[in-house]
């Protein structure tokens, strides 16, 4: 019977390079300053038109109204399906709305 | 979605994302690829559809609203990139076992055994291509990462392809990288594979089946560049489920699709086009056309092989009007539809010997396969997004034809655009059997790209082949 050992000796050793890209990400971005206060302040509702998940965004301003009396919202009408077929175009006419909208922060979603 | 938030988050507007539990896996590692690894994520802890309608509400209003408020309040910190190998660093060093093992605990695998990619073999493949080996073709999404022609090779070696095969490779990956393509939504729940469809002298010249068994595993053309075309989707473009964390959410998912060729003998033999001709190429080129593929009907034919009107009406009834007709809210909506038609020889020379023409078909479908509004209102792609018909065809999304009435049972076409319907000759030439391939709409639109040959191709061929 062969000698495992031996053969494994024997065996061919593979110098492999790696499979994967490149990242192109860039370096990580800092992310907008925090608002720790939504009293008063301008929230966008961004949305996917993913199935009925839009159901999360009354209840969100409801809640969230409770919480802070003064905060306004814009509709998700505003700014465009976010996931759809023309997602690219809706993301580059975003930073225009949130600027003429006077947005202070975003809820985008829903991942589903 | 997470792509809105960065936009955001760029002009200096704070973000949180709202996400499903099922997608948080996927979440993190998207928002490292968009370069913000640390984006504030409000997670919905439950199973979409599961919680009954006061569940939800309570859970939104409690947990999400929370995380949305302390989200938006965080102070994160950034993180430094790990860096990456440069093309020629050697990562790993060991026997054939060794390297299977490595490259399966990484996930740069598809779960079948991998030709090692060593320096040597990808070198024999950039032989087959002129271009240069550290050219970007593409930022691929969600991972964000360069497809150059070195990686293809790395690739194209571990699928077991021959290196003549490297211009194919080049061109299906060039497709995937064009932005119309949409490769970032290839890790979406209903699980899509890219399906390559061949033409031209190529076709011959790399061997690929186009005859029986076109679409199975067999011939190592057709099976290891479309082993490529999903092993390139996992390692560069980052769809694949890590330890932790993936970028794939294929819900139950399917398995790669073999390259299908088309059989241009036959199709020149009753005066049609092959697709590449009708995706605007000269007629002789090799050309590659990448589109999504989301299922396949059953055999849409059986052994009657009667005239032309009595098969277009058997096609149609069975895939126009059948599980096709259920995905085709979304190509109404989106106005991005690519199914495609697969039909032997025997067929297309019946449909021709009749007068037909591939258009003709295509026509017959569009006029002939119908849903009812209802069904397309209450269908995926339409469902939810609160439209009706008629609203998209008052906004001017829809032709006026979807809004002839206000009938919900009235009838609608299933397809909408009969030119974006690919009718593709392939299969047994003795038997008459047809086959329909839906793809995911916008998601992997049928994009199709020239072969590009080294000069001394003939050359390399012969010298490969003695």
């Amino acid at each position: 019977m062969k000698n495992d050992s031996t053969y494994a000796a024997r065996e061919p050793v593979y110098e492999v390079v790696w499979p994967l890209g490149r990242s192109a990400a860039g370096p990580p971005m800092r992310l907008s300053p925090p608002i720790l206060d939504l009293s008063g302040k301008t929230i966008g509702e961004l949305w996917s038109h993913r199935g009925d998940s839009d159901a999360f965004f009354p209840i969100i301003r409801e809640s969230l109204r409770q919480r802070f009396p003064d905060i306004k919202f814009v509709h998700y009408d505003t700014f465009g399906d976010t996931h759809g077929a023309n997602e690219a175009e809706v993301i580059a006419g975003l930073p225009g709305l949130l600027r003429q909208y006077a947005v202070d922060a975003v809820i985008s979603g829903v991942g589903v | 979605m997470l792509r809105a938030s960065v936009a955001a988050e760029k002009v200096g507007v704070r973000s949180v994302s709202l996400i499903m539990s099922a997608f948080m896996a996927q979440a993190r590692p998207v928002a490292g690829s968009l370069g913000v690894g640390n984006l504030p994520l409000a997670e919905y802890k439950g199973v979409h559809g599961l919680d009954s309608a006061e569940e939800f509400r309570d859970k939104v209003a409690t947990q999400v609203v929370n995380q949305i408020v302390e989200g938006l309040a965080s102070y994160v910190e950034v993180a430094a990139p790990a860096k990456d190998p440069g093309p020629r660093d050697i990562v790993f060093r060991g026997s054939l076992t060794e390297v299977q093992g490595h490259f399966h605990y990484n996930t740069w695998t598809d779960g079948l055994p991998v030709i090692p990619p060593t320096i040597e073999k990808v070198e024999e493949f950039l032989r087959f291509t002129d271009r240069f080996p550290d050219e970007v073709i593409g930022t691929l999404l969600p991972a964000r990462c360069e497809a150059t022609v070195w990686n293809v090779a790395v690739n194209g070696v571990m699928a077991g392809c021959r290196p003549e095969y490297m211009p194919v490779l080049l061109a299906i990956v060039e497709a995937m990288a064009e932005p119309e393509w949409r490769i970032e939504d290839a890790g979406s729940t209903p699980a899509w594979e890219p399906l390559v469809i061949v033409n031209g002298p190529i076709v011959k010249e790399l061997d690929f089946n186009y005859e029986s068994g076109t679409m199975r595993v067999g011939r190592q053309s057709n099976t290891s560049i479309g082993r490529f075309a999903r092993l390139y989707m996992r390692n560069v473009a980052g769809l694949r489920a890590g330890r932790d964390e993936t970028m794939e959410k294929g819900v139950i998912g399917t398995t790669f699709s073999v390259v299908l060729a088309e059989n241009e003998d036959a199709v020149g033999e009753i005066g049609w086009k092959p697709l590449s001709v009708e995706q605007g190429f000269a007629a002789g080129q090799s050309v590659v056309s990448v589109q999504s593929v989301l299922f396949n009907s059953l055999i849409l034919l059986d052994t009657r092989m009667d005239g032309a009107a009595e098969l277009v009406r058997r096609i149609a009834r069975a895939w126009g009007q059948g599980d096709i007709a259920y995905w085709s809210p979304a190509g109404m909506y989106y106005d991005k539809w690519f199914p495609l038609l697969v039909v032997t020889p025997a067929v297309a020379k019946i449909f021709a010997r009749d007068g037909w023409t591939k258009d003709d078909i295509k026509q017959y479908l569009y006029e002939n396969c119908k849903t009812t509004a209802r069904e397309a209102e209450d269908g995926p792609g339409i469902r939810g997004t609160g439209y009706s018909l008629c609203q998209l065809v008052e906004e001017g999304k829809l032709p006026r034809e979807y809004c002839a009435s206000a009938d919900p049972e009235r009838l609608v076409p299933v397809f909408r655009r009969p030119e974006t319907i690919a009718v593709v000759v392939s299969g047994d030439p003795g038997v008459g059997r047809a086959r329909g391939y839906t793809n995911n709409h916008e998601q992997g639109a049928r994009v199709s790209k020239i072969v590009k040959l080294p000069v001394r191709w003939k050359e390399l061929l012969d010298e490969d082949r003695r």
